[in-house]
């Protein structure tokens, strides 16, 4: 694209009278143009809108005129220009067709110096130069310069048949270098390799001479063997080839028959395998010895894509050395795969970085409402539990209950937005019930296709240094009061017929249940302009960021219009009391198989009202002030 | 006044018919010295020259720092490989192992055939510097005719901007050789019976490009990019037990599984109907596959990269997949049936076994009872 912009700049050189047809041309254009743009502004826009454009269409019918025709041209155009015979609108009609010659020729002649700059610029002799040479000057130094070109290397002389740009050994070394592979020609029988390319030694380590006569098994990963076997061969044991209609995608069984045909035919193979890697004698090396040995045998084995074909050479041309009289076939053809081995990248370096000092971190996916779908492994290093102990669960019951107030507020953000929030700083329950402070990255996760959010991914990583406490915004000091009064209420208010462990798995659980359902209703309202009435949930939405640990006194939960709560009147209300709104008016609205789902079993044993009833009871008897009515500590959460 | 100026006009005019002769002297001399058929270079224009020597002096001096290592290794087969290129292995001089020259010229012979796709050589603005010959397959234009021009007129405007980004070589990266790994949109100007047609009738037609970068130290530092790029075929891949086939609606959701995948990855086909991708995957590859999803939306084809699979009840597999958009069938006359809507074709291949089998990592692992 550069290179048509210079051209648009008018990059003419060759001389006097080219510059002043140009200029010409752009007082002209300046005149017919009713816009206020700026003439150089008008050609460029011109040009780069007009040239890509034309070239896509009308290049075959440049290239093709010949020499004799190019002369003729330009007589025209210096004439046309001097008649000053523009007047047409070419800032206007872009058509190929209908555009003036001038232009046309103008094009062209900016095309050329194009060439001819880079021309001197990729010549050595013309570089010293300090002011622009004509063009004359570059195509004789040009011409010069290929000629040592020429004379300098044997591998281009053209004496023979087709003389080609590059040679077959150069072209083939930038293939291999490209791809990152080497060739190899295994013989179908036993896979005795019988020739490989000197690019393996950049690709496996290992030197030519010593791979060749071998077989390739020997190289392979043992649990591939069977893979490449099957590839290899040509018997009936293995399956017909089947291959892909791509117009229907279905599988079509292969009308050739299995068995020497197929050979002859120069069937396709591509498969992958795991190949070995001759280790490296360097030091580095011992450093990843050092660590797990998983790692050392991962190493050991890079993947390979191999594609290529069954060949069959007449034993005849193979000679003394080949496979021929090694081979037990009867048949006079020696069968063998030709491919190409491309090497994917290897994830070393990742290993390397593994090795170094970094924060511990794990991944884990949520589902919309906060419960855990993917845990990494490393997570039971630092968590404590096992991957499948957390599946299920709602991250809301692991996390400290001073940080659910900012978490629940980022749960939110996140399911909304298409950026990485990051959490501050929090606090983890793990296995043993102490914690472990992380901070989070999260981001939601949409399909490209539904654009619907489909989990929130979350980067985990551990922080060492106890700072958890003074990245939370204001109410710190209230809040770890809270923590202690907290502390002096170990249990729950004894509710006859309910326990403690429902009641305090509706108020964590339903939280990451209420973000999302939040979400759903949010768009569900959208869609649907005709829910005039106002959510349930617009409450919370308002209250919540400041709910739980805080002691405003926000708007009463009568707001809610259809929200009946049992004796639940303005003032002395807690503001958590907006979150059991929440999931009171979840019970409520929503099915009980929502709930079911979300929240766990424990609930279904308890009817609506008293589960409601033994939340808002266990809020009752607190002061105003707490911020929870169930000491999390002590919970042992089960599902 | 009107006679001077004639006169002036005719003198001019002489001394450009004059210039344009000379001009025309060396454009010739140069087409000469270009390897190309005499056929071919009496037809050349002089844009078509300069561009064609251009590429000529690149590619010497991109290669300068090799050809003096492999020029002397080589030395004794070029003869073979220009005589390989037909495939034909009498009247040659020298006479080695019959062995070692068969399969050297074969060798050089088969290279691109086993490739499958050509060679491209993009300067860091997008010129093809070079392209292998055998592009006139995948493209119906030949060499000479793409050589020198600049890939942003041959490709979908809308992978620009990632051809762009993928151009970008800081230093340090070319330096290391910084791979390159992409699928983009080329003119195609080949018919579905494989014959050249007219530039203006092009197709657009996908290509995966995995290259390197390279650098030359010559004058001045000449940076590019080697690129393999390859179409990518479904029709005629070689199933075996280590790779099943699946298809999906449009958002990746399952809509039939081969029985393959069972001994693979133990879910039944059931399971798995109206399940997404994303859900089956390690979190770590998730990128990856978002990668994957929008160049089959966009491009219609796409290779993903390796990336693990979750298995039934724990661990995991390395795959890869190679996926296209199928499109929608309607039942015709000739084709009773159900219409099949727009969907999803991937072609899995499994690269590892079930790497720790133990571990369960998501919740759709978890056996249901």
């Amino acid at each position: 694209m550069s290179a048509w912009n210079t051209a648009a700049g008018g990059g003419d050189r060759s001389g006097v009278e080219p510059a002043e047809e140009v200029l010409v041309k752009e007082n002209q254009s300046s005149v017919s143009l009713p816009s206020a743009m700026t003439p150089s502004s008008a050609v460029d826009m011109s040009f780069s809108t007009e040239m890509p454009r034309k070239r896509k269409g009308c290049m075959d019918n440049q290239d093709t005129k010949s020499i004799s025709m190019d002369m003729d041209m330009d007589m025209e155009d210096m004439e046309d220009e001097q008649n000053g015979s523009d007047g047409e609108d070419r800032h206007g009609k872009m058509k190929c067709f209908r555009e003036p010659h001038s232009q046309i020729e103008k094009r062209r002649r900016d095309k050329m110096n194009n060439l001819i700059d880079k021309l001197s610029a990729m010549i050595p002799s013309c570089n010293p130069m300090s002011r622009k040479l004509d063009k004359l000057t570059v195509l004789r130094m040009a011409v010069q310069h290929f000629k040592s070109l020429k004379g300098s290397t044997n591998s281009f002389s053209e004496a023979s048949y087709k003389p080609s740009f590059l040679p077959d050994e150069e072209l083939k070394h930038l293939v291999l270098k490209a791809a990152d592979g080497f060739l190899f020609v295994v013989g179908c029988d036993r896979g005795k390799i019988v020739f490989v390319s000197e690019s393996v030694t950049k690709m496996l380590n290992y030197i030519r001479v010593e791979l060749i006569g071998q077989s390739l098994f020997d190289y392979i990963h043992p649990k591939d063997m069977e893979k490449v076997k099957e590839q290899l061969s040509a018997s009936e044991l293995y399956p017909r080839e089947r291959l892909i209609d791509a117009k229907t995608g279905l599988q079509v069984q292969a009308d050739l028959p299995v068995g020497a045909v197929r050979l002859y035919s120069g069937a396709r193979r591509s498969f992958f395998c795991r190949m070995k890697y001759n280790k490296i004698s360097v030091k580095v090396e011992e450093e990843f010895q050092a660590s797990t040995s998983k790692k050392k045998e991962l190493q050991k084995y890079c993947t390979v894509h191999c594609t290529g074909y069954m060949r069959s050479w007449p034993t005849s041309q193979v000679g003394a050395e080949g496979e021929g009289d090694a081979d037990k076939q009867d048949s006079s053809h020696f069968s063998c795969l030709v491919a190409m081995g491309r090497v994917h990248s290897h994830s070393s370096p990742q290993v390397h970085r593994e090795v170094c000092v970094k924060p511990t971190e794990f991944f884990t996916r949520y589902a919309m409402d906060g419960k855990f779908t993917f845990v990494d492994q490393r997570a039971t290093t630092i968590l404590g539990y096992l991957p499948q102990e957390l599946l299920g669960t709602s991250c809301y019951e692991y996390f400290h209950q001073d940080d659910l107030l900012h978490l629940a507020d980022k749960h939110r953000k996140v399911l909304r937005s298409k950026d990485k929030i990051e959490t501050n700083c929090y606090k983890f329950k793990t296995k043993n019930g102490s914690f472990v402070t992380l901070q989070s990255q999260w981001f939601s996760f949409v399909n490209p296709w539904t654009k619907e959010v489909e989990y929130i991914v979350s980067t985990n990583t551990v922080q060492s240094c106890d700072h958890s406490r003074t990245d939370r915004s204001g109410n710190k000091s209230e809040q770890s009061s809270d923590y202690k009064t907290s502390d002096g209420k170990k249990s729950l208010p004894v509710i006859p017929g309910i326990s403690t462990t429902p009641g305090a798995m509706i108020y964590a659980g339903s939280i990451g249940t209420q973000i999302a359902n939040e979400l759903l209703d949010h768009n569900r309202m959208n869609s649907s302009p005709s829910s005039g009435s106002v959510s349930p949930f617009s409450l919370p939405r308002d209250k919540c960021p400041q709910t739980h640990n805080q002691i405003s006194n926000n708007v009463p939960n009568g707001e809610a219009p259809d929200i009946e709560i049992p004796g639940k009147s303005s003032s002395e209300d807690e503001p958590q009391g907006a979150a059991f709104t929440g999931a009171e008016s979840l019970m409520e609205e929503n099915s009980q198989q929502d709930l079911d789902g979300m929240v766990g079993p424990g609930l279904s044993s308890l009817s609506n009202d008293d589960a409601a009833m033994a939340v808002f009871m266990s809020l009752l008897e607190k002061n105003t002030n707490v911020g929870e009515a169930v000491d999390f500590e002590e919970m042992h959460w089960s599902l | 006044m009107t006679a001077n100026k004639e006169k002036r006009r005719a003198i001019s005019r002489e001394a450009a018919r004059r210039r344009r002769r000379v001009e025309s002297e060396v454009f010739e001399d140069l087409s000469r010295l270009l390897p190309l058929q005499p056929s071919v270079q009496a037809h050349l224009d002089k844009p078509s020259v300069i561009r064609l020597t251009l590429s000529y002096i690149r590619m010497h001096t991109l290669l300068k720092g090799e050809t003096g290592t492999k020029a002397k290794a080589s030395h004794t087969l070029t003869c073979g490989q220009v005589m390989g290129r037909h495939g034909c292995d009498g009247g040659r001089e020298e006479k080695e192992n019959e062995t070692e020259d068969v399969e050297a010229s074969e060798e050089t012979n088969l290279y691109l055939r086993i490739l499958e796709g050509f060679l491209i050589v993009l300067s860091t603005e997008g010129d093809m510097i070079y392209l292998s010959d055998n592009v006139s397959k995948y493209m119906g234009l030949t060499q000479n005719e793409l050589m020198g021009h600049n890939i942003f007129e041959f490709t979908h405007p809308c992978d620009h901007e990632e051809i762009r980004n993928n151009l970008r070589l800081t230093a340090e990266e070319v330096w290391c050789g910084a791979k390159r790994d992409f699928v983009m949109r080329i003119k195609s100007a080949l018919t579905h019976r494989g014959r050249s047609a007219n530039l203006k009738s092009a197709t657009w037609k996908v290509l995966h490009c995995q290259g390197r970068a390279k650098v030359c130290v010559a004058s001045s530092t000449v940076s590019c990019l080697l690129l393999t790029c390859q179409p990518l075929p479904l029709s005629h891949t070689l199933l075996s037990k280590h790779t099943f086939t699946s298809q999906h609606s449009m958002d990746m959701r399952f809509t039939y599984c081969d029985q393959r995948m069972t001994l693979l990855l133990g879910y039944s086909t059931d399971e798995l109907l109206g399940r997404s991708i994303y859900d089956l995957c390690h979190t770590l590859d998730i990128k990856l596959l978002t990668k994957n999803h929008l160049n089959l939306c966009l491009k219609s084809q796409s290779v993903s990269g390796q990336y693990r699979m979750l298995v039934r009840g724990g661990g995991y597999v390395w795959v890869e997949t190679h996926s296209a958009v199928i499109p929608s069938v309607r039942p015709s006359k000739s084709r009773p049936g159900a219409h099949q809507p727009l969907c999803i074709l991937c072609v899995t291949y499994a690269l590892s076994g079930v790497e720790e089998p133990s571990l369960q990592l998501s919740v759709d692992q978890i056996v249901q009872i």
